[in-house]
């Protein structure tokens, strides 16, 4: 029984299409991994398989051991894998302090009914939440937005809070689904930074990302996936000396040139 | 309990005070606040479900109506006191919500619309034909009125007590991790699930809640008017409630309660009461025309215009103003 | 029994009459209007009270108008950017005012005007002449929705902003002004229903509601989607409903729109991508 997020030999079939095809994943604590492959090549699947959106037909999905597929979703993110999306999905009308608190409700200790009649109790947890919150939003340098509404953001702060939200949960596995994904340069750095701070902390990272100088940068592993199946797995330098991989995920135009670089 | 952090049950307090005062010395105008506090309960239950969980339920005037039949059944037929069923006004509604919730609440607004508005259809029916224990058409005649609170004066306290107390209840919920929950699954259910939240429970849970406050409105109901019929609570009951939820501000705990007090007093003052349709239905055109958030949305927006004094940053969105119910 | 199947059908036809407005809505637009049985009601209304052929004209005129202004309201919120379930409260709006007016005009007399005074015997069976014109109305205006559907360039329109609004608004295709054009479909639809029912069984200001619940329970009985399923959706449920009547008690009858409604909702038979809601 190892400390580790793991998706093994998991398969999964939409209308005849073979979406997953026996893929495998692992995240363990403090690391960052990548997950890469084209559109269409079961990325988002395998995020969803894992984090309970889909139940997947065949396989395994392990966090630190204990088989938790086909559980659902919310019980997944209770078990400590919380997950971000690709579109951020927020409500434009709320604070950053309000989605910070939204992320904490796994933490819930209290019953809705202590909560509906107002006992010390509930009243207590909630500014216990409110302290939280806060340090979530002080760590990631977001006290000054705290009272700001959502919509007003750029795309990159945005993306922040959803990651943000993710973290508040106390998620000891951190999924995210394209996070830089129309973030300016500045804008991916921070993100970056952040994201390595996480990993610091011992929080599992499984990175679903395009942009490849951004998971040579911050991942320790990289998962390839083509057509559902895991094509590679490695180091980012050991991918891009992969000539397969290059075929299939970097494509032609960066083939010509990586293998200019390699001669 | 009541301290800074519950503003609506503040306001709330000071409104049933002062319509406890303003009224006891007109037996009409007694009537209308007992009746009119009666409705902002069922429609604030009302308010609860679809302007906190996104749920449009057609069928709140049916949940007050079997907390009615409820109690004039246990205190006609079985003889207990009006105290004791209350008990089954609260429970008997909250369960069959419970029940139904089951079935309805993974469905769009637009889809548990219609299938809350066919359950209430078919409990009227089922009231207006089992003979044997709703009376049928008839009805059922002989309930009791509250021991204690005979006199219309003191009924009139206990009926906005009761609205005081559902609005505390119902802000508390707000300022709790549980309101913001129902708040992400109005707004996104994909994303309450990411977010932990289990949603079927918590919306089935929330939707029994809101069935209780209707119950206790058909049983306040029942003891004032002491006879109950399929006509007394209905699907019209329903649709009027829910309107004058969403013209008051279905988004805001006072809302319905604002919108049933306008509607239901302005009501009284039209020369015909057949032209009663007409002025909700118009009115309620007229809310979602020109103010999408209700009235109190309305004000809200009007007033942090002028707090804010800013050169002219038009908003683009109206309702951006911040709830005060969902503020930290 | 064969008795039942017939006036079934005869009632059905013309619950199919008010179920095509409502599928043709929710394709183009994904709403529901809830003022389609007060279209019904007004204009049985103010026929009642022209004479001759031009009261039939002034009650479909009416049921117009009125459906213009729903259609005035649902442009309105359109263009603030509505969601579905602002348009349908609305229109519930429109239908408790409609419903309001009826009264206060008309107060609480039931509408009816019987055509004919003799039944017609046909192999035995009596039949209301009056049923046959219904059902030959119904089906005329199935087929010819159906032929406007599917033979006309306002057809593909309507068809193009049902499947995509979205690339039919790229595509130059006013989609708003063919939504509005279906609710105005809907009223001469719903105004027409109402003069048959006028004629037939007889209605009253209470009736709308109910009008409206059978013509949204007939249409998606067997799929919202199509139009032409929506005529066959109100002749089953006339025949249930007459076959109920018949054999059981008439609580049952009046609980079969309703039981319909709520179960084919719970099945989730009902064009799940769209009306589910959810995308996940």
């Amino acid at each position: 029984m190892s400390a580790a997020l793991q998706a093994f030999d998991v398969s999964i079939s939409f209308g005849g299409v073979q979406a997953l095809d026996r893929a495998s994943v692992e995240v363990t604590p403090g690391r960052v991994v990548g997950l890469i492959g084209r559109n269409g090549s079961g990325k988002s699947t395998l995020f969803n398989c894992v984090t309970g959106f889909l139940k997947p037909a065949t396989g395994r999905v392990l966090i630190d051991g204990r088989d938790v597929a086909g559980e659902a979703p919310h019980r997944i993110v209770r078990a400590g894998v919380a997950r971000t999306f690709q579109t951020p999905r927020v409500d434009l009308k709320t604070t950053v302090r309000q989605a910070v608190l939204c992320g904490l409700f796994p933490t819930v200790k209290r019953s809705l009914m202590s909560a509906l009649f107002g006992l010390a109790g509930a009243r207590a947890e909630e500014r216990e939440l409110q302290r939280r919150a806060e340090a979530v939003m002080r760590e990631l340098d977001m006290m000054p937005l705290a009272d700001i509404e959502i919509g007003k953001l750029s795309m990159g702060r945005v993306r922040m809070v959803e990651v943000a939200r993710a973290i508040a949960a106390n998620a000891t596995y951190l999924l995210l689904d394209e996070p830089a994904a129309g973030l300016s340069r500045a804008e991916q750095e921070v993100l970056a930074r952040e994201i390595r701070k996480l990993a610091g902390r011992g929080i599992g990272v499984l990175l679903v990302e395009h942009n490849f100088s951004l998971i040579r940068l911050l991942c320790d592993r990289v998962t390839v996936l083509d057509a559902g199946r895991v094509l590679f797995e490695g180091t980012p330098a050991e991918v891009e000396c992969d000539a397969q991989v290059l075929q299939v995920y970097l494509g032609a135009a960066a083939e010509t040139s990586a293998i200019g670089g390699e001669a | 309990m009541i301290g800074k952090r519950r503003p609506n049950t503040l306001v709330m307090l000071a409104l049933a005070a002062a319509s406890c005062a303003v009224t006891s010395s007109n037996p009409v105008w007694l009537d209308i606040s007992i009746l009119t506090g009666i409705l902002s309960l069922i429609s604030l239950s009302a308010g609860l479900s679809y302007g906190q969980a996104g749920i449009l339920s057609m069928a709140q005037g049916v949940f007050a109506a079997i907390g009615a039949y409820a109690s004039a059944i246990a205190t006609t037929r079985f003889g207990l006191s009006p105290f004791a069923a209350l008990v089954f006004a609260l429970a008997l509604p909250a369960l069959m919500a419970w029940s139904v919730a089951r079935a309805v609440t993974w469905m769009a607004p637009l889809a548990t619309a219609l299938a809350t508005l066919a359950l209430g259809t078919l409990v009227e029916i089922v009231a207006r034909n089992w003979d044997d224990v709703t009376g049928g058409y008839i009805g059922i005649s002989g309930v009791p009125p509250i021991p204690g609170f005979e006199k219309p004066v003191v009924f009139n306290i206990l009926v906005w007590g009761f609205v005081c107390v559902a609005v505390l209840l119902y802000e508390n919920l707000m300022d709790s991790a549980w309101g913001r929950a129902l708040n992400i699954i109005r707004h996104d259910r994909t994303r309450a699930i990411a977010d932990g939240v289990a949603v079927a429970p918590l919306l089935s849970a929330m939707l029994a809640f809101s069935a209780a406050m209707a119950g206790a409105g058909g049983w306040l109901y029942v003891h004032y008017i002491t006879y109950m019929s399929p006509q007394s609570l209905d699907t019209q009951t329903s649709i009027s409630v829910l309107l004058m939820a969403v013209v008051g501000g279905a988004d805001f705990i006072l809302g319905p309660v604002i919108g049933t007090l306008l509607l239901n007093m302005l009501g009284k003052l039209l020369p015909a009461q057949e032209a009663q349709g007409l002025f909700y239905g118009g009115a309620l055109i007229v809310i979602l025309l020109v103010a999408r958030d209700g009235l109190l949305g309305r004000i809200g927006y009007l007033l942090s215009l002028l707090r804010r004094k800013e050169p002219a940053e038009p908003k683009p969105v109206p309702s951006a103003v911040t709830a005060p119910e969902v503020a930290p | 029994m064969i008795e039942y199947v017939i006036r079934g059908l005869i009632n059905g036809a013309v619950y199919g009459i008010l179920a095509l407005p409502m599928s043709l809505l929710f394709a183009t637009a994904g709403t529901v209007d809830f003022a389609i049985g007060a279209y019904a009601l007004i204009a049985a209304a103010v026929a009642t009270s022209v004479a001759g052929t031009l009261g039939l004209v002034a009650g479909v005129l009416s049921a117009l108008l009125a459906s213009a202004v729903m259609a005035g309201i649902f442009a309105l919120l359109k263009r603030s950017g509505e969601e579905g379930i602002r348009v349908a409260l609305a229109s519930f709006g429109l239908s408790v005012a409609i419903a309001s007016i009826v009264l206060l005009i008309w107060g609480t007399q039931p509408f009816v005007r019987p055509t004919f005074s003799r039944m017609l015997e046909i192999g035995g069976l009596r039949i209301n002449p009056q049923g046959l014109i219904n059902v030959a109305i119904s089906v005329g205006l199935v087929a010819l929705t159906y032929y406007l559907l599917r033979a006309t360039s306002l057809g593909r329109m309507m068809r193009a902003a049902a499947a995509n609004p979205v690339g039919a608004e790229l595509a130059a295709i006013p989609v708003l002004g063919v939504q509005c054009g279906t609710i105005l479909a809907g009223g001469l639809l719903g105004g027409l229903a109402g003069l048959l029912i006028l004629h037939s069984a007889g209605l009253d200001f209470t009736a709308s509601l109910s009008l409206t619940f059978i013509g949204f329970a007939a249409a998606i009985i067997f799929g919202i989607q199509t139009p032409l399923r929506s005529l066959f959706g109100g002749l089953a449920m006339g025949v249930v409903e007459a076959l109920s009547a018949g054999f059981t008690s008439g609580m049952v009858t009046s609980m079969i729109p309703s039981a319909f409604m709520l179960v084919v909702l719970m099945t989730g038979l009902l064009g799940s991508n769209r009306f589910a809601g959810d995308r996940p």
